[in-house]
C-alpha cells in the first residue's frame, strides 16, 4: 500500500466521527429549539392561569365589597371593590395581552369583559348609587340579576382558566413527547453512526490490515531472495577457482575466500581486519622489490588493474607461489569507493609449463637447425677428407698446392658455419650490442641449403648496419622462425623479401616513439586468413600439421615484447596480390621487460 | 686399366665436393661424368652409357630420391650409390637406390662401395 493511501485512511478513519458528532449534534440542537418553544408555550399557559387566578381574585374582592357595603351602607366596605376596579382594569388587560391565546380563550375573555362591564354598570353602580342615596337594596329579583351576572362571570373565568390548563397540559405531554423522541432519536442516531463508523472503521483497517499483511509477505520473499542470493554469492566466491580477497575502503581485509586462505597461508581469523600488505605479500620475481601494493594500485589509478608481471606471493610459511592477480574497486551507489576485491591465481604450474614449453621449442628449432647444420658441416667434411686421401696416397706438389687451397676452403666454410651457429645458442644474462644486419646475414647463411632445397628466392634489401641492443641469440630465433615460416608459406618457385627499414624517433598524435628499426619478412605465398591471424600468435596453433610444434610464432612474440618491441602482420589472401608481411620494430635503446616472454 | 675403366656419373651441387670426388675416382681409374643438378644429371645419364651413379640426396629444385626414381624408370639395371650429408634419410628412398653413405665416411668407403656395386650382379 502506498504511503498516500495509508494516510488517506487514517483520515477518512479520524474524520468520520467527527462529521458523525457533528450530525449529532445539529440533531441534538434542532431537537432542544423545539422542546424550547414548547416550554415557552408552557410558560404562557402558566401566565394565562396566573393572570386569570388574579382577575378571579380582584372580581371576588370587587363582589364582597359591594357586598359589605350593600350590608353595612357603610363607605369602608366599598374601599376593596375600588380599589380592585382599578387593578382590574390593568390585569384584564395584561390577560388580554397574554400571547398564544386562541379564538375559544378571546371569546371568552371578550364574554368575561363584557360580563363584567355589563355586572358593574347594570349592577353595581345603581346598587351603590341607591344605598348612597339612602335607599335600601334588598331586592331579591335584583340581587338575583347580580348574582347571574356574577356567575355568568365566573363561568368565563372558569372556561379561561380550564381551557389554560388543558393547554398547558397537552403542551406539558407534548414536552414530553418532544424529550422522548428526541432521546429515541439520539439514541437512534447514535446507534446507525456507531454502526457506520464501525463498519467503515473495519473495512478500512482491512485494508490497512491487508495492505499490512501483503507488505509483511513482499518483505518476507524480499528477505528469502535476499538470503537466496546471498547464499549464492557466497557460495559463488567459496566455489571460485581463483583467490578472492575483499578489503574496505582503507585496505583492511574483510573477507578472504577458501583458495585465498589456501594460497596465502593464513586464517580468515587471523587475516580480518589486517592491512592488505600483511597477509598479501607480494614481491617481483628478478628483483625481489616488493610490489606496490593492490589496493593502493587501484586507489592511484581508480580502476581495474592488472597487477606487474611476474609476481611472486610470499606464503604465512615463506614458501612461495608466481601469481596473476587484479585488483578492481567496489563502488557504493554514489560511485564512491567502498572497497576493493583482489582476485589472484596460482600460476606457478602454468609457469612451469610456459617454461617447459619455452624450452621445447627451442629444441625443435635446435633439431631443425641440426639438420641444416649437419648438412653444412658434412658437405666440406667430406671434400676435405677426401682431399686428405688423395694427398695421402700421392700427390704431386702443384697437385698438393690445390688440394690444400680446396681444403681451406672448405674450412673456412665449416668455421663459419660454426661461428653462426654458436651465436644462435650463446645465451646472454644482459642485452649487449646487436648488429641486425650481420645478424640476419649468418641466418641466412645457415639457411641457405634449406631455402634452396624448398626453391625459395630470398631477396634481401638492408643499409648500412644497423646497432640495437637485445639478445641475440633470441633474436636470431625470431628470425629464422619467421625466415622459415616465410619460405615454407611460399614454397618452391616463391620469394621472399627481408629488409631492414631504420625509424627515426617520431611523435605521432601525441604517442612517442622511439627510435629504432623494424625488419621486414615478406613472401608472395598464399597469405594468412582474417579468422587463422587472430590466432597465429597462440601457443600450439599451426597450419603445418606434424612438421610445425605451432609454438614458433608464439615464443617469437614473447622474444620481441620482451625486448620492448612490437610484431605485426599485414596479409593478403586475394588472387593477384597475395602474400604476408611480418614487421617487427625493435628499438636502439630498448627498456627490457624481464619476463615478459 | 683403359679396357675395364667403368664410367660414373657424379651428380652433386656443391662444387668443390664434386671435384675433389671427380679426382678421387679418377685416381682410382674411373672415368668421370659429373652434373650440378638433378635435371643435368638425369641428361647426362640418358646420353651416355653409365655404369654406376654416385648421387648426392640434397640438391637445390630436385632432391636425390626423385632423380634416382627418374633413373631406375629408364635404366633400372645401373646401380645407384647415394650420398647424404644428413644422418637419417627416409626409408623410401633407401629403399629406391642400391646403397647409401653419409657423407665424411671416408675415402676408403666411397671407393669400396662404388667396386662392390660393380661387381654386384645386378639382379633382373
Amino acid at each position: 500500500m502506498e504511503h498516500s493511501t495509508f494516510k488517506r485512511i487514517l483520515l477518512q478513519v479520524f474524520l468520520l466521527p467527527v462529521f458523525a458528532l457533528l450530525v449529532m449534534a445539529v440533531a441534538l440542537y434542532v431537537d432542544v429549539r423545539g422542546s424550547n418553544s414548547t416550554v415557552d408555550l408552557i410558560q404562557q399557559s402558566d401566565d394565562r392561569i396566573t393572570q386569570a387566578t388574579l382577575v378571579a381574585k380582584l372580581i371576588v374582592d370587587e363582589e364582597s365589597g359591594l357586598r359589605g357595603y350593600q350590608t353595612t351602607s357603610d363607605q369602608r366596605f366599598l374601599e376593596p371593590y375600588n380599589k380592585a376596579q382599578v387593578l382590574l382594569q390593568t390585569q384584564l388587560a395584561a390577560l388580554e395581552n397574554v400571547p398564544g391565546a386562541n379564538q375559544s380563550q378571546k371569546d371568552h375573555l371578550q364574554r368575561l369583559q363584557d360580563g363584567h362591564q355589563t355586572w358593574q354598570v347594570g349592577f353595581a353602580e345603581p346598587l351603590i348609587a341607591t344605598i348612597k342615596a339612602g335607599g335600601t337594596a334588598n331586592d331579591v329579583e335584583q340581587n338575583l340579576h347580580g348574582k347571574a351576572l356574577m356567575d355568568d362571570i365566573r363561568a368565563d373565568l372558569d372556561g379561561i382558566i380550564h381551557e389554560a390548563q388543558e393547554r398547558r397540559n397537552r403542551r406539558i405531554d407534548r414536552w414530553h413527547l418532544q424529550v422522548r423522541t428526541m432521546l429515541e432519536g439520539i439514541f437512534v442516531l447514535a446507534l446507525v453512526m456507531g454502526v457506520i463508523i464501525g463498519l467503515f472503521t473495519r473495512s478500512r483497517l482491512h485494508a490497512v490490515s491487508d495492505a499490512y499483511r501483503t507488505s509483511v509477505e513482499t518483505l518476507r520473499l524480499q528477505t528469502n531472495e535476499l538470503f537466496e542470493s546471498e547464499q549464492e554469492l557466497r557460495t559463488t566466491l567459496a566455489s571460485i577457482g581463483d583467490g578472492v580477497i575483499t578489503c574496505n575502503a582503507e585496505g583492511r581485509i574483510q573477507m578472504m575466500n577458501p583458495v585465498a586462505l589456501e594460497l596465502t597461508g593464513w586464517t580468515i581469523d587471523e587475516a580480518r581486519n589486517q592491512p592488505l600488505e600483511q597477509i598479501f605479500h607480494i614481491v617481483n620475481e628478478t628483483t625481489r622489490a616488493i610490489v606496490e601494493n593492490p589496493v593502493d594500485k587501484v586507489k592511484r589509478l581508480d580502476r581495474v588493474v592488472g597487477l606487474a608481471n611476474h609476481t611472486v606471493l610470499i606464503r604465512k610459511d615463506c614458501t612461495e607461489l608466481h601469481i596473476a592477480d587484479s585488483g578492481a574497486p567496489i563502488r557504493d551507489k554514489t560511485g564512491r569507493t567502498a572497497g576493493f576485491v583482489l582476485v589472484f591465481r596460482d600460476i606457478t604450474l602454468e609457469r612451469r609449463t610456459q617454461d617447459a614449453l619455452l624450452a621445447s621449442e627451442k629444441l625443435a628449432v635446435a633439431g631443425r637447425l641440426a639438420a641444416t647444420i649437419a648438412h653444412e658441416i658434412h658437405n666440406p667434411l667430406d671434400s676435405v677428407s677426401n682431399l686428405l686421401y688423395l694427398m695421402r696416397t700421392g700427390a704431386t706438389p702443384e697437385e698438393s698446392v690445390q688440394f690444400m687451397s680446396m681444403a681451406e676452403q672448405e674450412l673456412a666454410r665449416v668455421t663459419q658455419i660454426s661461428r653462426a651457429m654458436l651465436g644462435l645458442y650463446r645465451e646472454s644474462k644482459t642485452p649487449v650490442q646487436v648488429d641486425l644486419r650481420e645478424m640476419l646475414q649468418e641466418i641466412l647463411l645457415l639457411m641457405e641449403r634449406r631455402l634452396t632445397d624448398l626453391g625459395v628466392t630470398v631477396h634481401v634489401e638492408m643499409p648500412d648496419a644497423i646497432t640495437i641492443d637485445g639478445f641475440p641469440a633470441e633474436l636470431r630465433q625470431v628470425f629464422s622462425n619467421l625466415i622459415t615460416n616465410a619460405a615454407e608459406a611460399t614454397g618452391k618457385g616463391g620469394n621472399v623479401w627481408v629488409g631492414i627499414t631504420p625509424k627515426l624517433a617520431t611523435t605521432a598524435s601525441g604517442i612517442r616513439t622511439e627510435p629504432g628499426a623494424t625488419v621486414q619478412i615478406q613472401d608472395d605465398g598464399p597469405g594468412i586468413t582474417a579468422e587463422d591471424q587472430t590466432q597465429i600468435f597462440e601457443p600450439f596453433f599451426t597450419t603445418k600439421g606434424e612438421h610445425g610444434t605451432g609454438l614458433g610464432l608464439w615464443v617469437s612474440r614473447g622474444i620481441v615484447n620482451k625486448h620492448g618491441g612490437k610484431i605485426s602482420v599485414q596479409s593478403d589472401t586475394s588472387e593477384t596480390s597475395h602474400g604476408t608481411v611480418i614487421s617487427v620494430f625493435l628499438a636502439t635503446k630498448p627498456t627490457i621487460q624481464p619476463g615478459a616472454d | 686399366m683403359e679396357t675395364d675403366s667403368h664410367l660414373v656419373l657424379c651428380v652433386d651441387d656443391e662444387l668443390i665436393g664434386l671435384q675433389v670426388r671427380k679426382i678421387l675416382l679418377e685416381r682410382s681409374g674411373y672415368k668421370v661424368l659429373t652434373a650440378q643438378d638433378g635435371l643435368e644429371g638425369l641428361q647426362v645419364f640418358a646420353k651416355e652409357p653409365v655404369e654406376i651413379v654416385v648421387l648426392d640426396y640434397s640438391m637445390p629444385g630436385m632432391n636425390g630420391g626423385e632423380v634416382a626414381v627418374r633413373m631406375r624408370q629408364t635404366k633400372p639395371q645401373v646401380p645407384i650409390l647415394l650420398l647424404s650429408a644428413y644422418v637419417g634419410l627416409p626409408a623410401e628412398v633407401t629403399a629406391l637406390v642400391n646403397l647409401y653413405m653419409t657423407k665424411g665416411e671416408g675415402a676408403e668407403m666411397l671407393l669400396e662401395k662404388v667396386e662392390s656395386l660393380l661387381h654386384t650382379p645386378v639382379s633382373e
